[in-house]
């Protein structure tokens, strides 16, 4: 302990006179001025998880009973075979468990309960969710305008930004992109490190990493690592679930905690575990990483694999003499170690470090209740910036469509060119405002994968607090509003140039601005859809179906005082812009014009008897009130976009807390709950290269 | 002396097998070669030295000078930092290369240099394509049924299935099923030895695997690596790159073949490698994972992370006790390498492979499948349809939307009648049936590509061929087609209430199932080509919404501009067809009411000619079979795609490759290319050396 002080005293010292340039000395500088009286000391105690199970079957205690604790200037990891709780353990500190598992026992920052949720910790997940158009800077500077109290003058901001691109090693590649499924980012080690320089961007005292080297290749774990122990050393608490390490990475963690079944194998510091193990009778082979020696020894998975080797193929009769476990259940070690373990010398040195901690009373830390510290115009005009960028450099968000569009809409303004004013004009320039009002709209689906991105970027940083729904919203508004602008303008431009509407400048802007409202609530309803819908391919056709009944309630497939009154008529083709836009569209283009009749002595059709006979559209309001209208829409889309992520938001702890009394209390009328193999949570550990990208479909 | 020791139960192991392959593996090797006694792989490569042309005409030598083997009964694992040359090692011994790599020196099978036929050396890749509905066992003999020949009796084949089943540890999943998306399955380290179990069904005797532990916990790995060192007890041959082992997984090796930047590390006993680092002078420290400390010796990314560790963090390294601290891994490498080439690991190997390049052994060939033609196309499309039928995205979730969608155009449509509105509302209808709701087609395309890529997987182990993978398809398909087609065709025309009669409902219900049917294989034919889901369905969209453009819908065929539109374009598009025979199937032989009750009735032949415009004069059954056309052009695109893929593309990838290198080479010396590379080994036909 008073080494550990000492060594943290040393750090700032060296720290305080880091001649790099300003780095190192202004980091301080930041959010959280004094370091020392700020360290965290985290305890744990008789901490169980469980999860009921829905019915009446049996209830899975994920954690048993833990007691632990974690301090300032180490590094903790979190170890044990998959299924073990190590996950739940990490979630359960950071208070972010699951909805439906129920908590009990105490966790004690500084002596005091505290909630920890939204914000007031930093929690790097094991997925990186990164703007891939962005540069590493680029993507810090953005994270801290959003974060960082507004009264930080730039420069304090700009050292802030460094100093931590400095602390990840990330100088390399800074002003390198991330990376998404089109364009060549950086490696899979190097994100991970963003994502933790992201988290301490904001100095938190305390740091949790689920699993933070899965996926990478053995040097860049290694730098994860290392990054990690630097961060620690710097006074902060750091507390890392990990998955097999390797030897150099193991080395590099100060204290363990090994779990197995949601029960402490051991707890204590890592270089007595191998003492721990040898005193229990199972020592660690010379030629072997210690930290696959306890996963073995406490791995049933093993178990199975012994029983069906030994069942099914002929064994081998060559010795297996490497490995003293083959004739002992996994099991059966497990049960010995949690058992000696109960007794050792690390436990009771545990059990009264957690006395002496939880002991700490009145410490002057306050933990913020939001993460972000910046005013909301700040956010707003960070975020648009940020949005607009990231729209501007994603193929796939907007240009690609502005591509097709551009193409969809010269093949229109070819098919229907210079339409004239013959009788079968009539009926063609009704489908051609039919077909760009719902065909074109119709290609906004394309966008559909970069908003489910948006959405994953949101809710990650929306969990850790950086700002709010309406500032989301908005933000995202403004930033396609240029795109949006030139979609429209463009595809207008061509299709009404070349298939030589009526003429006109202010026609010509009103065919414009329908096709932009068109497009724009078009892009509100899928956003919508995003938000309620998590998995792309469900999206997708939830999207096409919503687009092909409103395709078919605008009054261009069937007029709109033939459709069916009770559902379609009125609520439906009410509320859809496709019927505003046509019945404007028509409006905007008919009017005025002088068709042939049927054969050659027929007499004129005039725009006004088409309008009123042939589509059978009432012309007792103006165009300007149909657009009106779709604008309307639009409003009010958007506004239901806002409370829906409001009300995912607000209702969820709300029922949370609601089903975790319900079930403690039922919990306390059941006399028993029986113990059962836990889910396993992470079946497959893919490589990170593998998971970007959208070639699957299949998430 | 030390060589003739470690030789020894090797040896001897491979002796006590020789004789005692499994009866099965027996029952199938009887076949092909006569003396059953010696159908060992012997596997030897010499001075292997693979070169890639990059895209600017440089090349660049993957590996250089390698020699090692591999003995019947052993297990070796090649391993090495990422981008050593592993995978490149495994493909070139394979003769899997990309065409643009070139590659030099000898591959020796049983002392001939041989190409490597399908069935003799089974490949596993690295990610497994497996159909996620069936369950193991399905998997297993479906395959199994697919491949063995058509005469071995059914029992046999089921022995076969089980055995292997057991061989593989599966028997306590072996109902289960594989899992998809929806489904949930088995285990990632139960997929994998699935994968494997596939490829060991044909009892090769050499079996290469690339990276056969990577993404599975460390209880998998271990079971995996024990299983592979099982097959190899069996006599056979198991070569695996392995990255990243475990303490426990490395002791499973026989042999280790370690690369560092394509140059050789190590190769020998895995046993021994412990000493051949103590002796260069890299001792492994205690309580570490040998392997963990091979590659931190020869793994160069940790001299950058080094650097940058120095350069940025304020580096506290407390603790010591690194050998590597004061040498850069570049250098270990180095060090490493040129001891290895004076070791006696080094001439053991080189005198061994020299005596098995003597040794001529039995040729051991075996192409691919043995099952006939119409066998594999049975089975496959018993396969491909019990897929369909359990897989809940393929058609079910289709039809569910089909018939929400068929039900809102009933709706809306209601009893259309024979009023003056109801002639553009008739032709509206039928254009919204054929245009949007084949349209909803696209929802099946996700399944096209995991069936593509369970093909691509198939189809380069040389389970079947693809005229009988396109005839599966389309066979196996038209149930369920027909199925949704019915059913919501029915909604759709009965609530409409269109023209009345059997045969008209009749026409209505077949063209829209032509329409699906079409869309679907025009669709399997972009599956084919684009890789990527969301451009598959972008391109998609974007076909079908210039058919339904020209359809004769939106613009009346006379009207549609004559030069691309017209002519080729509206005879293309499905819809055009389909919409000719509608129209006329429905409207024909009806009569309308005209705008005020006192004009005489509109007849549908007028409305026809002068309204829609179209052809009366053609049946509408020859459109329905212009459409029905559509579907047997759009499969043999989709066959042809597929074999061009396959053929074509290596071919002329191959050729820019040496054309580019040429070109760089031309007018200086040219015996900087290597021999053999007048020709480049390709997917299919590889000659592992040609003349020099």
């Amino acid at each position: 302990m008073n080494i550990q002080v000492g060594n943290n005293h040393g750090t700032m010292a060296a720290r305080g006179d880091g001649s790099d340039e300003g780095g190192g000395g202004s980091l301080s500088v930041g959010p959280s001025r004094s370091m020392k009286e700020r360290a965290c000391y985290l305890v744990w105690q008789d901490l169980r998880v469980m999860l009921p199970s829905s019915g009446d079957g049996p209830t899975k205690r994920l954690l048993n009973g833990l007691n632990g604790f974690a301090e300032p200037g180490r590094i903790m990891a979190i170890m044990g075979p998959s299924g073990s709780g190590k996950s739940t353990l990490l979630d359960a500190l950071a208070g972010r468990l699951a909805k439906n598992v129920v908590m009990s026992g105490n966790i004690l920052l500084n002596g005091e309960k505290k909630n920890l949720s939204y914000g007031a910790v930093a929690y790097v997940t094991q997925e990186d969710v990164l703007l891939g158009t962005l540069t590493v800077r680029e993507t810090i500077t953005y994270s801290a305008h959003l974060r960082l109290p507004s009264t930080l003058t730039k420069e304090e901001i700009e050292d802030t930004i460094e100093g931590t691109i400095m602390e990840m090693g990330l100088e390399d590649c800074a002003d390198r992109m991330i990376g998404n499924w089109h364009l060549r980012g950086i490696s899979g080690g190097e994100k991970k490190r963003l994502s933790i320089a992201l988290e301490i961007l904001v100095r938190p005292r305390l740091l949790f990493l689920d699993e933070p080297t899965s996926g990478l290749d053995s040097a860049s774990a290694f730098f994860v690592a290392h990054a990690l122990k630097s961060v620690a050393r710097d006074g902060r608490t750091v507390i890392s679930s990990i998955h097999q390490p390797s030897s150099e990475v193991f080395a590099l963690f100060d204290d363990l905690f090994l779990l197995s079944g949601g029960e402490t194998v051991y707890f204590g510091e890592t270089k007595e575990a191998i003492e721990f193990f040898a005193e229990s009778g199972f020592p660690c082979p010379i030629k072997r990483n210690p930290s696959d020696h306890f996963l073995r020894c406490i791995n049933s998975d093993f178990d199975i694999v012994t029983t069906t080797l030994k069942g099914s193929s002929r064994i081998y009769e060559e010795q297996e003499q490497s490995d003293p476990f083959m004739n002992l259940a996994t099991a059966e070690i497990k049960a010995r170690l949690v058992e000696k373990y109960r007794w050792s010398k690390q436990a009771a040195k545990a059990r009264s470090k957690i006395k002496q901690l939880s002991a700490i009373r009145g410490s002057e830390i306050s933990i913020p209740t939001s993460a972000s510290q910046a005013g909301w115009s700040k956010q707003l005009t960070t975020l648009t910036r940020r949005s607009f960028v990231n729209m501007s450099r994603d193929m796939g968000y907007y240009w690609l469509r502005i591509i097709i569009y551009l193409v969809v809409s010269i093949c229109v303004g070819t098919i229907f060119y210079d339409v004239g004013t013959s009788y079968t004009a009539i009926l063609a320039r009704g489908a051609c405002g039919g077909f760009i009002t719902g065909f074109m709209t119709f290609m906004s689906i394309g966008s559909f994968p970069s908003f489910i991105e948006d959405m994953k970027i949101f809710t990650r940083e929306r969990l850790n607090g950086y700002y709010g729904v309406g500032v989301f919203i908005l933000a995202n508004f403004l930033s396609s509003f240029p795109f949006l602008v030139a979609v429209s303008f463009v595809t207008g431009t061509i299709a009404w140039n070349m298939v030589k509407f009526n003429h006109g400048f202010l026609r010509y802007v009103f065919y414009c601005l329908n096709l932009f409202g068109s497009i724009a609530v078009i892009e509100s309803c899928m956003m919508i859809v995003a938000s309620l819908v998590p998995n792309f391919l469900m999206g997708l056709v939830i999207g096409a179906g919503v687009l092909g009944v409103m395709m078919m309630t605008s009054g261009f497939f069937r007029q709109l005082p033939d459709l069916p009154k009770p559902f379609w008529r009125y609520p439906v083709s009410y509320l859809n812009y496709g019927s505003w836009a046509i019945q404007g569209g028509y409006k905007n283009d008919l009017l005025n014009l002088v068709f042939d009749g049927l054969a050659p002595g027929d007499p004129k059709i005039t725009g006004e008897e088409v309008i009123t006979k042939l589509y059978r559209l009432p012309l007792s309001h103006s165009k300007w009130w149909d657009l009106f209208a779709i604008y309307m829409l639009l409003v009010s889309y958007r506004t239901i976009f806002f409370l829906i992520l409001k009300l995912k938001e607000r209702a969820m702890p709300f029922f949370q807390s609601l089903y975790t009394r319900r079930t403690i209390h039922r919990l306390k009328r059941r006399a028993s709950f029986v113990k059962f193999p836990s889910s396993r949570r992470y079946q497959t550990l893919r490589s990170l290269s593998s998971q970007e990208g959208l070639s699957s479909p299949i998430p | 002396m030390e060589i003739e020791e470690s030789k020894g139960p090797v040896a001897s192991n491979g002796m006590i097998i020789g004789g005692g392959l499994s009866p099965l593996s027996e029952s199938i090797w009887k076949e092909k070669s006569n003396d059953v006694g010696d159908v060992s792989a012997k596997l030897a490569w010499k001075d292997l030295t693979v070169m890639v042309t990059l895209s600017n005409g440089e090349t660049q030598n993957v590996l250089e000078g390698l020699t090692g083997y591999a003995e019947p009964g052993s297990f070796t694992a090649l391993m090495g930092p990422s981008g050593s040359g592993k995978s490149t090692l495994l493909d070139a011994l394979s003769s899997r290369l990309a065409t643009n790599a070139f590659l030099s020196g000898n591959v020796f099978l049983n002392g001939r240099k041989t190409k490597l036929s399908f069935g003799t050396a089974a490949y596993v890749t690295q990610d497994d394509n497996l159909i996620g509905t069936l369950t193991v066992r399905e998997t297993i003999s479906y395959s199994a049924r697919l491949r063995l020949p058509d005469k071995m009796a059914w029992r046999d084949k089921r022995a076969l299935v089980e055995s292997t089943i057991i061989e593989m540890g599966l028997q306590d999943c072996a109902d289960t099923v594989i899992g998809n998306w929806h489904l949930r399955g088995i285990s990632g380290g139960e997929k994998r030895r699935v994968s494997i179990a596939l490829e060991i069904l044909m009892r090769p005797r050499l079996l290469f695997l690339d990276e056969p532990t990577s993404g599975l916990d460390s209880a998998s790995a271990f079971f995996v690596t024990q299983t592979l060192r099982g097959l190899s007890r069996d006599g056979r041959t198991v070569i695996a790159s392995i990255h990243q082992p475990s303490s426990e997984v490395f002791e499973l090796f026989d042999r280790l073949y370690l690369l560092s930047g394509g140059k050789t590390v190590y190769f020998g006993l895995a046993s021994e490698a412990y000493e051949f680092f103590a002796q260069a002078g890299f001792p492994c420290p205690a309580l570490r994972n040998p392997s963990d400390h091979f590659l931190r010796c020869i793994n160069s990314d940790f001299d950058k992370v080094k650097a940058t560790l120095k350069g940025s963090m304020k580096l506290r390294f407390e603790s010591n006790d690194d050998p590597l601290e004061k040498v850069t891994t570049a250098e270990a490498i180095r060090a490493l390498t040129d001891y290895y080439c004076t070791s006696q690991y080094y001439y053991a190997a080189n005198q061994k492979v020299e005596e098995m390049a003597k040794v001529k052994g039995t040729v051991l060939d075996s192409g691919g499948s043995q099952a006939s033609f119409f066998m594999q196309t049975l089975m496959l499309t018993k396969r491909s349809f019990v897929n369909m039928s359990r897989d809940f995205g393929y058609y079910w979730l289709r039809l569910v939307i089909y018939v929400l969608v068929t039900v809102c155009i009933g709706t809306i449509y209601l009893n259309v009648g024979t009023g003056y509105n109801s002639i553009l509302a008739r032709g509206a209808c039928a254009s919204f049936v054929f245009g949007f709701v084949t349209f909803m087609s696209i929802g099946g395309f996700p399944s096209f590509v995991e069936d593509m890529k369970v093909f691509q997987r198939e189809r380069l182990n040389g389970h079947y061929g693809v005229t009988a993978f396109v005839i599966s398809n389309t066979i196996s398909a038209m149930p369920f087609l027909i199925l949704i087609t019915f059913i919501s065709g029915t909604i759709c025309y009965f609530m409409v209430r269109l023209h009345p009669g059997f045969m008209h409902y009749l026409f209505f219900v077949l063209c829209l199932y032509a329409s699906v049917t079409v869309v679907e294989s025009l669709m399997m034919a972009i599956a084919s080509v684009v890789p990527n889901f969301l451009m598959g369905i972008i391109i998609g969209a974007g076909i079908q919404g210039i058919f339904m453009l020209v359809s004769g819908y939106f613009r009346l065929p006379n009207d549609i501009p004559k030069p691309v539109w017209r002519y080729p374009m509206s005879y293309i598009s499905f819809h055009f067809w389909a919409l000719q025979g509608q129209y006329q199937n429905d409207l024909k032989g009806l009569m309308f009411d005209n705008q005020t009750p006192d004009l005489p009735q509109i007849p549908g032949e007028y409305v026809l000619e002068y309204v829609f415009q179209i052809t009366v004069t053609r049946s509408k059954w020859i459109n329905l079979s212009v459409i029905f056309s559509m579907i047997i052009i759009y499969r043999i695109i989709f066959f042809l795609m597929i074999k061009i893929n396959e053929d074509l593309t290596p071919w002329v990838r191959g050729y820019l490759a040496r054309k580019r290198m040429k070109q760089k080479n031309g007018g200086q010396n040219m015996t900087v290319a290597p021999y053999g590379l007048t020709q480049s080994p390709s997917l299919r036909t590889y000659v592992a050396d040609s003349k020099k």
